[in-house]
C-alpha cells in the first residue's frame, strides 16, 4: 500500500493497482479476504512512510477482515507501533531496524511480545551465496539469509518472512531452495514469499520448501476464487489447514 | 437542538451488546467483527453504561495483574459483578477476559480475579510439556455437549485463532468447559457457567467460524 493506493510488485519495482474500494469492487477483495488465514500489509511508500495515513488506511481495511492481520513499513519508535496496533493490527512487520536499530526491535518485544513482532527478510541470490536488503531493498546488509535470520531470531522475533527479490512478481515459484535451508535451521516460524502464480506454488513452498506458511500478493493471479481453490488444492495434498465456511460471509453481502 | 434531541433519544435507547474498553488491547476488531454481523453493540467506559447494557463483552490482551488493576482503577469491577451476579445478565469474555473470570492469575504475581470459575489462569508448562509459548495461530477446537451453545452451526469442532501464554486451569473441568483443544496437553478452550461464557481463542480473528461463535451469543 502507498498513500492508500494498492500496489503490485515485480522484483520490488511497484505499480499501481488501485484503492480498496476499485479492489473490492473489480477483484472482490470479500472472497480474498475470507479465503486466507493471515493478511499482511506493507506500506510501501519509497520517499518518507507516512505511518499516520498509513494507519487510516489499516482501519479501513480491517474493517472486513476477520483474521490475524500483520502490518509494516516505515515503523520506527514506539509510538508508531501503537498506532499500527491501534488500527486494527495484531503484529507488526519489521524489516530496517532489525539491522539499524536493533534496541527498538528488543523494545518492541518486551512491550507486546515476541508473537507480535515478524522480522521480514529480503534477499537476491548469486552464484554461491546470498545477500539480504533493508530499505524497501535498495540497501545492502552485507548478511547472508542465515546470518541475517539468526540476527533476528538473536533479538527474538516471532517468526520470519523471507522474501525471494528476484523471484517476486514473477510468478514463476518460489525460491525452494533456499526456502528449504532456512526452514531446517530457523527456530521460529517461517512465512515464504516471493514467486507464486500458480496453485501447486503454494503446495511446493509447504511439502518441498518446509515453510510454516506461504504467502503472495499476486492477488490478480487468484481473483474470485481463486484463493479459495488454493486452499482446497493444499488440503487435497494432506497439508493440515484450518477450515471454515465461506459461504457464510455471504449472507452479510 | 436536534442533536440535543439525539443524544437524549440515545441515551434511552436500550443497547444490546456493549464491549467493555479498559485499556487492554485491540476492541476495534470486535467491534468490526459484530458491525459485519448486523449487531447492534457500542464500546462503553463507565460503570452506568455497563448497568445499562444487556449483553456484556470483555475483550483483552496484555497481563492479568493490569487488566484487573484498570477495571478496578476505572471503577468497573463492581459493575461487571453486578450485571453477571445480581442482574444475570450475559457476558462473554475473550481470551484475557476469560482469564479474569478465575479466582486468580499468577501473571506479574498472584492477582485475584472475578472469582466465577473455580479456576486459576496459569502459564503453560511450556518445557516439561515441549512446547513453545505463546500458543499461536489456528487450532481445532473439540465441543463439549451443553445445553445453550455458542457453537451451534458448527458441527463437533472448529478452527479458532489463538495467541496466549497462560491458559485456564479447572479443577471441575467437566462442569464449567464447554470446549478444549491440544496444545502439548489437552486445555479449555471456551467456558460456560450459567449466564457466563468465554473463549480463550479470539472469535474476532477466526474468520466465519468466529463470527458464527459471536452472533449465537448476541442471540442468546
Amino acid at each position: 500500500m502507498q498513500n492508500g493506493v494498492y500496489m503490485l510488485s515485480r522484483n520490488f519495482s511497484l505499480q499501481s493497482v488501485g484503492n480498496i474500494d476499485w479492489i473490492r469492487e473489480c477483484y472482490n477483495f470479500d472472497a480474498i479476504a475470507f479465503s486466507i488465514d493471515e493478511l499482511i500489509v506493507f506500506n510501501v511508500e519509497r520517499e518518507k512512510k507516512d505511518v499516520k495515513e498509513f494507519s487510516r488506511n489499516l482501519i479501513e481495511l480491517s474493517k472486513r477482515c476477520f483474521m490475524p492481520i500483520a502490518a509494516g513499513g516505515g515503523i520506527r519508535s514506539i509510538e508508531d507501533a501503537y498506532m499500527i496496533l491501534d488500527a486494527g493490527a495484531d503484529k507488526l512487520v519489521i524489516n530496517t531496524p532489525v539491522i539499524t536499530n536493533p534496541e527498538l526491535v528488543i523494545s518492541f518485544i518486551k512491550t507486546f511480545g515476541s508473537q507480535c513482532i515478524v522480522a521480514s527478510i529480503d534477499y537476491k541470490k548469486h552464484d554461491r551465496h546470498t545477500e539480504t536488503f533493508i530499505h524497501d531493498g535498495s540497501h545492502s546488509t552485507g548478511l547472508t539469509v542465515e546470518e541475517h535470520v539468526k540476527k533476528a531470531e538473536r533479538l527474538n522475533c516471532g517468526e520470519i518472512y523471507l522474501t525471494s527479490m528476484d523471484n517476486d512478481g514473477t510468478g514463476e515459484g518460489l525460491d525452494l531452495d533456499i526456502i528449504k535451508k532456512i526452514s531446517e535451521v530457523s527456530m521460529v516460524p517461517l512465512i515464504a514469499s516471493g514467486g507464486i502464480g500458480k496453485f501447486n506454488h503454494f503446495t511446493d513452498g509447504i511439502l518441498q520448501g518446509k515453510a510454516d506458511a506461504v504467502s503472495t500478493a499476486n492477488l490478480f493471479n487468484f481473483i474470485e476464487d481463486g484463493l479459495t481453490d488454493a486452499r482446497s488444492t493444499m488440503q487435497k495434498c494432506s497439508i493440515d489447514m484450518a477450515s471454515w465456511d465461506i459461504d457464510f460471509f455471504k449472507s452479510f453481502k | 437542538m436536534e442533536a440535543q434531541i439525539r443524544a437524549v433519544l440515545n441515551l434511552f435507547k436500550p443497547s444490546m451488546v456493549s464491549i467493555i474498553n479498559y485499556g487492554m488491547g485491540n476492541i476495534r476488531s470486535v467491534y468490526n467483527a459484530l458491525n459485519f454481523i448486523k449487531v447492534d453493540c457500542r464500546i462503553v467506559n463507565s460503570a452506568a453504561e455497563i448497568l445499562e447494557s444487556e449483553k456484556l463483552i470483555l475483550p483483552g490482551v496484555g497481563s492479568f495483574r493490569m487488566a484487573m488493576d484498570n477495571i478496578k482503577n476505572r471503577g468497573l469491577f463492581d459493575a461487571i459483578n453486578e450485571a453477571v451476579l445480581i442482574k444475570k445478565n450475559y457476558i462473554l469474555g475473550i481470551c484475557l477476559g476469560m482469564q479474569l473470570f478465575a479466582d486468580e492469575g499468577e501473571e506479574d504475581g498472584l492477582t485475584k480475579g472475578f472469582g466465577w470459575i473455580p479456576a486459576a489462569a496459569k502459564r503453560f508448562p511450556a518445557q516439561v510439556l515441549g512446547i513453545k509459548i505463546p500458543h499461536i495461530g489456528f487450532n481445532r477446537v473439540y465441543f463439549q455437549g451443553t445445553p445453550v451453545n455458542l457453537f451451534k452451526g458448527l458441527g463437533e469442532s472448529a478452527d479458532f485463532y489463538f495467541v496466549h501464554s497462560y491458559r485456564m486451569v479447572c479443577l471441575e473441568q467437566e462442569k464449567y468447559s464447554s470446549s478444549w483443544a491440544n496444545y502439548g496437553e489437552r486445555f479449555i478452550a471456551s467456558v460456560q457457567y450459567k449466564n457466563i461464557f468465554g473463549t480463550q481463542f479470539h472469535p474476532e480473528k477466526s474468520l466465519s467460524n468466529g463470527l458464527v461463535v459471536l452472533r449465537n451469543f448476541c442471540q442468546l
